[in-house]
């Protein structure tokens, strides 16, 4: 594994300047390099301008102006995959199933533990560099699956279907991913939320429900009555294998 | 269009439907019972008394979805308000606990901490404070307290906690004369400590406040504050100071509050014989609060 030759860029978006300020000494002690937004236009305005400056944004739902949902959704719709970790003092489930919607890879509730932060900050980091290596060498992994007119792109993080490709977020192709590893086998809730996104069980379970929503419009030829991504009735979710085509 | 304005048009079409219905239903009873006065007058006063118990239940209903919002609302300002000063506080303390930290910034972050602290408990203090003047509106102790010096006192305490210059709110109170009323000296203080922080936060870069007070006629005593800053949509000043009412204008999206403070304000206020009012001429032109007290003449 080769060392990092750049110090890490973490962009704070915050507009409580004790937090932001604090944060910032944290991550320094880390060795990492911090930048603070104090509000949603200007996080928008140095994600957008250079959109490999920073390599991990740590973004707060109550800002002035734009608020943390419509920022990450923004970036997305810009096409900034930046990886996003949401901090924010709305804990609710609907507020943590909005913050993944609008794009969050990763959303952690005030108050919240320091520890905690930096490890998940670590993971999001660690995890973009390795796809930055699959997305380099292409092939060394067994990361496509194809399947009538349809293929799932996991290192591009794509959907390809008809001639139309879907961008998939991080936690959609995670998701996605680990459904089509594990095809045949119905899996709860609770073990995606846990195994796939590290969240633990205490988390509202329904969050699942719509990312499954979302990528049955891009899997199936009627969302409305799927063929591939079934619900299982109690449990949770299948994955039901068609004949593969070998790409 | 958001679940509740969904809920509201469902209500309300439901409504209409229903007094279509009871209107149809009354018609057909005139009409079966032709000729026979005693059926047709009692039917027509049930339905009239059905419909009406609709529209009733239905304004309520719509009412009771909005106050549901308003408590919403205010419910997410709280969680912010509550919970931010504990992530800081708590941010700060385990910096300290797990690095090395030089003992300037040590200082500094017993400061933020500490500033930290203040605010959340400004803030529970604003959550009972509105609960107890719901609960018991009329319970004050009364006294005689002198308003000049009271003023004066909550101007000297809004300086040092807001971080202002001394010129930045000026007080103007007769020297030569008390203005004494009989209420609750802490309250009252409640009350003016809640208009000179709304003044202050509503100031804008740059804070310049007045404050008076005076005797207006021989038995009112007037406590003025009045500034400079964003001010408030002409449409919006009746309801200010209702419980949850937090003002929506365009340069007010970055200051936060709970919609708390001036319905204690006017609960006070009222509790006292007193009133409270506001004035401004609108958006970017301040804003004068005027809290009136009947004077206790003394001797």
């Amino acid at each position: 594994m080769c060392a990092e030759s750049m110090l890490t860029r973490i962009l704070i978006v915050e507009d409580e300047q004790h937090i932001a300020d604090g944060l910032r000494f944290n991550l320094e002690a880390e060795g990492y390099e911090a930048v603070v937004a104090r509000d949603g236009e200007q996080a928008l305005e140095l994600l957008l301008k250079e959109r490999r400056a920073f390599e991990v944004v740590v973004l707060d739902v109550m800002l002035p102006g734009k608020d943390g949902f419509t920022v990450a959704t923004e970036l997305r719709a810009a096409g900034q995959f930046v990886p996003i970790l949401m901090l924010t003092a709305r804990g609710r489930p609907e507020d943590v199933l909005r913050g993944f919607e609008s794009g969050a890879d990763d959303y952690l509730p005030k108050p919240f533990e320091l520890a905690i932060l930096m490890a998940r900050l670590k993971g999001l980091e660690r995890r973009r560099r390795w796809n930055e290596r699959d997305v380099e060498t292409p092939g060394t992994t067994q990361e496509t699956y194809s399947f009538e007119g349809r293929t799932l792109d996991f290192s591009a993080m794509e959907v390809r279907a008809h001639g139309k490709s879907y961008r998939l977020t991080q936690m959609e192709c995670d998701l996605l991913r680990y459904l089509v590893r594990n095809a045949g086998r119905a899996i709860s809730r609770g073990t995606l939320l846990e195994e796939v996104w590290g969240l633990h069980e205490s988390t509202d379970t329904r969050a699942i429900d719509n990312f499954i929503v979302r990528l049955r419009r891009y899997l199936e030829d009627r969302p409305a009555s799927p063929k591939i991504l079934l619900t299982v009735r109690g449990v949770g979710y299948k994955f039901v294998a068609p004949e593969p085509v070998k790409p | 269009m958001t679940r509740r304005q969904k809920a509201i048009a469902f209500f309300v079409v439901l409504c209409v439907l229903l007094v279509i219905a009871a209107l149809l239903l009354n018609i057909s009873w005139v009409i079966t019972n032709a000729g026979q006065i005693t059926p047709i007058i009692i039917g027509v006063v049930l339905f009239g008394l059905i419909i009406a118990g609709l529209i009733v239940y239905t304004v309520f209903l719509v009412l009771e979805i909005k106050r549901n919002e308003e408590h919403d609302s205010f419910i997410n300002a709280v969680t912010h308000e509550l919970k931010t000063p504990i992530a800081s506080i708590r941010l700060y303390l385990e910096t300290l606990q797990s690095r090395d930290v030089s003992e300037q910034r040590r200082r500094e972050f017993y400061d933020i901490m500490l500033a930290d602290a203040e605010r959340l408990h400004r803030t529970v203090d604003q959550v009972l404070k509105a609960g107890v003047v719901r609960e018991r509106p009329k319970a004050v102790i009364r006294g005689p307290v002198d308003v000049g010096a009271l003023t004066d006192e909550c101007v000297g305490l809004a300086i040092v906690r807001h971080h202002l210059h001394s010129g930045a709110i000026e007080l103007d109170a007769p020297r030569d004369r008390a203005l004494v009323v009989s209420g609750d000296a802490e309250e009252l203080r409640t009350v003016v400590s809640n208009l000179l922080d709304n003044a202050v936060k509503y100031s804008g870069n740059i804070v310049q406040v007045t404050v008076s007070v005076a005797a207006p006629a021989p038995d009112t005593v007037w406590i003025r504050v009045q500034d400079r800053g964003i001010g408030i949509p002409k449409k919006q000043l009746k309801r200010i100071f209702n419980r949850f009412y937090r003002v929506q204008a365009r340069g007010l999206r970055n200051i936060k509050g709970t919609g708390l403070g001036l319905y204690i304000v006017r609960s006070i206020a009222r509790a006292h014989g007193g009133r409270v009012f506001v004035q401004s001429e609108g958006e970017g032109r301040g804003a004068t609060f005027t809290l009136e007290l009947p004077r206790l003449i003394t001797q």
